[in-house]
């Protein structure tokens, strides 16, 4: 095995000298970020898989409402090297469509239905990647979409309890706050001159 | 003229026999209160130290149950998203009668900190019947025992009462349940 540093080296060599990488982010010695074009993450996930990231730890999206975007973010990590990869891409928000990894990475199954439930984003490949798994029976927008408002959806939704708003001070005793701070005021005065 | 010794006790009704009953009944229970823990919300934290010998709830009668069918107590510690509201409403109705509800927390109350989620239910009371609640973010050792406390002293006075409430407004708590869930019954993979 070799140190952490030429760990990077080695995984630049292996992505950026056959796919265009847009934007590559050295965040520390075990974590890489790459950004590249939608049509190459899947033959990027391929090699990185023979390469020896064999465990894929995560999938999710992030959404950009101001740009238009869902980023889309594959987490990767390699025992043998131990880095964890981002590769991340930019997919239309409109009508948000991924291809599947399940045939490179059978675990993402429930991560894509995770991601279709919560962000809306369509994994053609995966069978069912419109079944249910968290969320049941919902019947809003996706929930973590930026422009989803889980207060207006609670409020509508979910009873809330009732408080009376009429208030009365049931002990004419001063709060503990005022207690204490008479405390402490009354223990500066007692307090003498700095020691010489 | 009858004898001062023994006077024959007057014949009681059905109902009053049936009163004693309870009562005997209630004694028993209140004093081996058998629970059965929700434990999804951070309150379950709690349970360990009033379990073992810190405040050893053993003391009090309690313990632990594995089933919700040998249980007494539904124990609901913490927030309930909707999800898990479904299969508490499955646990409780397969518990035998009588039972109650203890909830723990703040979020069962009023929703505490989760009062704005898409995903967790504000007011428990409006799904099913809760006995006592414990109100604290967390509540510290000394309430939920006291809850428990509060529990026995409830059914010994005859007002914890939950699941008569049940049984009685059936059709308000069924119209509730469906107005959040949309639907009670589970469909997922593992009961399809």
């Amino acid at each position: 095995m070799t140190n952490s540093m030429s760990n990077v080296e080695y995984l630049k060599g292996v992505i950026g000298q056959t796919y265009k990488v847009l934007e590559t982010d050295v965040i520390d010695q075990y974590q890489v970020s790459f950004v590249v074009k939608q049509d190459d993450v899947l033959q990027v996930l391929v090699t990185l898989k023979n390469a020896g990231w064999i465990q894929m730890s995560y999938l999710s999206a992030i959404d950009w409402p101001d740009e238009n975007k869902f980023e889309m973010v594959y987490i990767l990590m390699n025992w043998e090297r131990p880095v964890h990869v981002q590769v991340r891409t930019k997919i239309d928000r409109n009508d948000p469509v991924m291809p599947s990894i399940i045939t490179i990475y059978p675990g993402a199954k429930y991560y894509e239905r995770e991601c279709h439930e919560f962000f809306g984003v369509k994994f053609p490949g995966n069978p069912d990647y419109e079944k249910q798994l968290i969320l049941e029976l919902w019947d809003d927008m996706p929930p973590l979409r930026k422009d989803f408002d889980p207060q207006a959806y609670s409020d509508r939704k979910f009873t809330k309890r009732e408080y009376s708003e009429d208030y009365k001070v049931l002990s004419e005793e001063p709060s503990k706050k005022a207690k204490r701070e008479t405390r402490k005021e009354r223990a500066e005065s007692l307090k003498g001159g700095p020691k010489s | 003229m009858k004898s001062t010794k023994f006077t024959p006790a007057r014949k009681l009704s059905k109902e009053e026999v049936d009163r004693k009953w309870w009562e005997i009944g209630d004694f028993f229970r209140r004093n081996s209160l058998w629970m059965l823990m929700y434990c999804t919300g951070c309150c379950a934290i709690e349970l360990p130290p009033a379990m073992t010998s810190a405040y050893d709830m053993e003391r009090l009668g309690m313990g632990p149950m594995a089933t919700p069918r040998q249980a007494d107590i539904l124990l609901i510690s913490g927030y309930l998203s909707v999800k898990s509201l479904r299969r508490v409403i499955y646990t409780y109705e397969q518990m035998g009668e009588p039972k109650y509800v203890v909830g723990l927390g703040s979020c069962p109350i009023n929703g505490g900190i989760y009062h704005d989620s898409h995903a967790v239910i504000n007011q428990l009371d409006q799904y099913l019947p809760v006995d006592t609640y414990v109100a604290g973010c967390m509540p510290n050792t000394e309430s939920v025992m006291n809850g428990f406390v509060d529990l026995m002293e409830q059914i010994r006075n005859k007002t914890a009462k939950g699941w008569v409430k049940y049984q009685e407004n059936n059709e308000w708590y069924k119209k509730n349940q469906k107005a959040a869930l949309g639907e009670v019954d589970v469909h997922d993979e593992f009961h399809e």
